[in-house]
């Protein structure tokens, strides 16, 4: 693989490459609720370069699933993108279209929907609709997509079951969902999502529900599908194991923004942020010493409703500048010496 | 499948017997018999009975006989086909009772079919149309159909047909259509008469099942598979009539079984206010004169139509949702 060829800056600031399959920038989504304004998304920025695995990490409510759900345009009714560009290039020859022109069920949207861009949820077991057989949730979609002819379609599916390495999938496609177990039903859904060919898939938290051993297999499989297929992927987890294995490049989410974007290896082996240091810090390591306590990040992600000032970590961050921190927002800064990695934090300034 | 019908079908004939033992028991339980209820009505009209005729009275009915006697004379010429005769009467029970039961079960497949057709659409509608004027306005005609009684409804409603839009009412046909040939015009007529009935007879089930249906689609919509739905492409149409309803509809097809047996009972009152010839009011003049042969007949019925109404309830479940299916 080679690397990200040239990185450049975009308008925005961003780091952006020649061919990005998906470039987001600057979107801010809000949540018109009872409560009040929740301002789930200020100002996202990053793209995935074209056949790479982007993680994105981050505590709960950081707002990585509701990134991954604004590129398909599926936020929920409340949300409503405020700013922003969701860039997506469906290939290296085509220009790069900006999803968010496009009303959320038009027919432009949904034709994207599980053709060009794919997504997998975090909950295997509920991710099935349990009234209708696995074979024909899969056909559902490439008769969608792909072909009109329906024992093509069924013929597909048997093959891209097979495909995911399911035993017996011809048997598979005329089970019903609740007749498999957890990582079989994860399995038909990354058959399903694959079925198109989607340029890009975003899959979240895909092995959160699954155990360790299912769960390896379960990436085992998406690697080698990737190699394969050649998909882009954003892979959404608060797993940094996971990320290590899984992933080229890392987003560190905080708050509805990304405050750190680098190689996978800079992000493990040089992490810039302090709230990336302390998530590296609070993942349990073999061979250190057992009487050791593993360090927690103090406080908690503050009240979604209210809006803080400054540097949103300022108030949990150990290394935070009185009078800086608390009153000014970091910019986006590239690290020095680096051509791909940035950081928005006031020590790097 | 088949097995489980079978095993079902077996388990309904005993469940018959039972409650055909436990009712016509329970239906003998208050004091007198239909002897004191016959001897009164002779005695209003003409006096003092003799001895003798009382006696051959007491024959006739058997009334004197042990319970258990009683019983077996009915059931075991029952299961021949013969329900007995009625006292008051002197009819048969399966005349009297069939004469109505059709109009009794048209009646309520009708209001069955409007509560479907109705609370499914205006259900769907309100939950993915919530908090919206529309949303408040359906929820608010559904506590009013919640909370008429139907026996006011019915009655405002014959006002209102009687006098503002001048429709005939009560009963099932105008005096000039009552023996003549069936025909359009007696069609219209017939419609005429019945569709306060069925209405009145829907109204409160379709409000009901019009919150519930609201209430679970609003909970499948939250389900992560209406996202894989949606994730696929699939239009709205289809993500919620194939993806959401199919899921949210159980409790419509469950109340399917005990709905039957409630609409040909519940319609009683409303039958009366109607005067409409069904099983309703011939049920509770049968328990009133302890005309025990007939009421325990339309028990075992009504018994029969919940046990049926229960089965067809689980098979069409275990159409619409593979997990509850046996094989």
């Amino acid at each position: 693989m080679s690397d990200s060829a040239t990185t450049q800056r975009s308008a925005a600031g961003a780091i952006v490459t020649e061919d990005d399959v998906i470039r987001v920038e600057d979107l801010r989504l809000n949540f018109y609720t009872a409560l009040g304004v929740v301002r789930a998304l200020n100002g996202v920025t990053f793209n995935i370069p074209r056949g790479k695995v982007l993680g994105v990490v981050g505590e709960s409510g950081c707002g990585k699933s509701q990134t991954g759900l604004a590129i398909m345009q599926l936020t929920p009714a409340a949300g409503r993108y405020e700013a922003g560009q969701v860039l997506f290039r469906e290939s290296s020859e085509q220009p790069a279209v900006n999803l968010l022109q496009y009303e959320r069920n038009s027919a432009e949207m949904r034709e994207i929907r599980g053709n060009n861009i794919s997504m997998i949820f975090q909950e295997p077991m509920t991710s099935l609709n349990p009234c209708y057989t696995v074979g024909a949730q899969i056909e559902e979609a490439i008769l969608l997509h792909q072909t009109k002819d329906k024992a093509e379609a069924q013929q597909r599916a048997v093959e891209i079951l097979r495909k995911v390495g399911m035993p017996n999938p011809e048997r598979i496609a005329v089970s019903y969902p609740h007749q498999l177990s957890g990582g079989m039903r994860q399995r038909a859904m990354i058959a399903m999502v694959l079925s198109c060919n989607p340029t890009l898939l975003i899959a979240d938290e895909p092995t959160t529900a699954l155990d360790v051993t299912t769960e390896a297999q379960i990436l085992d499989l998406m690697r080698e599908l990737q190699r394969e297929i050649g998909t882009s992927i954003m892979f959404i987890t608060h797993n940094l194991g996971v990320v290590a294995q899984m992933c080229d490049e890392v987003a560190v989410m905080y708050l509805g923004r990304i405050v750190e974007r680098a190689t996978v290896e800079d992000i493990f082996y040089d992490p810039k942020h302090p709230y990336t240091i302390m998530l590296l810090r609070s993942i349990p390591r073999l061979g250190v010493n057992r009487a050791m306590r593993l360090e927690s990040i103090q406080g908690s992600v503050p009240d979604p409703y209210s809006q803080v000032t400054g540097c949103p970590f300022h108030e949990r961050c150990p290394s935070a500048m009185p009078g800086i921190c608390d009153t000014i927002m970091p910019e986006e800064i590239i690290v020095a010496g680096s051509q791909t990695h940035t950081v928005r934090c006031h020590l790097y300034t | 499948m088949l097995n489980f019908v079978l095993r079902r079908v077996v388990n309904m004939m005993v469940l018959l017997v039972v409650v055909s033992f436990v009712g016509f028991w329970i239906i003998q339980l208050p004091p007198g018999s239909i002897l004191d209820v016959q001897m009164q009505r002779l005695r209003a009209q003409g006096g003092n009975l003799p001895e003798s005729q009382i006696e051959a009275l007491r024959q006739r009915y058997g009334v004197d006989d042990p319970f258990l006697v009683q019983y077996w004379k009915w059931i075991s010429r029952s299961l021949q086909g013969d329900f007995g005769t009625s006292f008051q009467t002197d009819q048969s029970v399966a005349e009297r009772i069939f004469n109505r039961l059709g109009i009794s079960i048209g009646l309520s497949l009708t209001a069955l079919l409007f509560t479907w057709l109705v609370s499914i659409p205006i259900g769907v509608y309100s939950a993915t149309h919530r908090y919206t004027w529309p949303d408040y306005v359906i929820t608010l005609a559904q506590f009013f159909g919640l909370s008429i009684p139907g026996f006011l409804l019915a009655l405002v409603l014959l006002i209102v047909a009687s006098q503002l839009w001048d429709q005939p009412i009560g009963g099932l046909f105008s005096t000039q259509f009552a023996d003549a040939p069936w025909s359009i015009a007696k069609v219209v007529d017939f419609i005429q008469h019945i569709w306060i009935a069925v209405i009145v007879l829907a109204v409160g089930a379709t409000a009901g099942l019009t919150r519930v249906m609201r209430a679970n689609l609003l909970d499948v919509l939250n389900m992560q598979y209406i996202q894989t739905a949606r994730a696929k492409g699939l239009t709205e149409a289809v993500v919620i009539w194939k993806h959401a309803v199919r899921n949210a509809i159980h409790p419509l097809v469950m109340s399917l079984g005990t709905l039957l047996p409630a609409l040909v009972v519940g319609e009683a009152l409303i039958a009366i206010i109607l005067s409409m010839p069904t099983i309703g009011p011939l049920y509770l003049d049968a328990l009133r004169s302890q005309d025990m042969y007939l009421a325990g007949t339309i028990l075992v019925m009504l018994s029969a139509l919940l046990l049926i109404g229960n089965l067809l309830a689980d098979l069409l479940l275990a159409w619409v949702d593979p997990r509850v299916r046996l094989d």
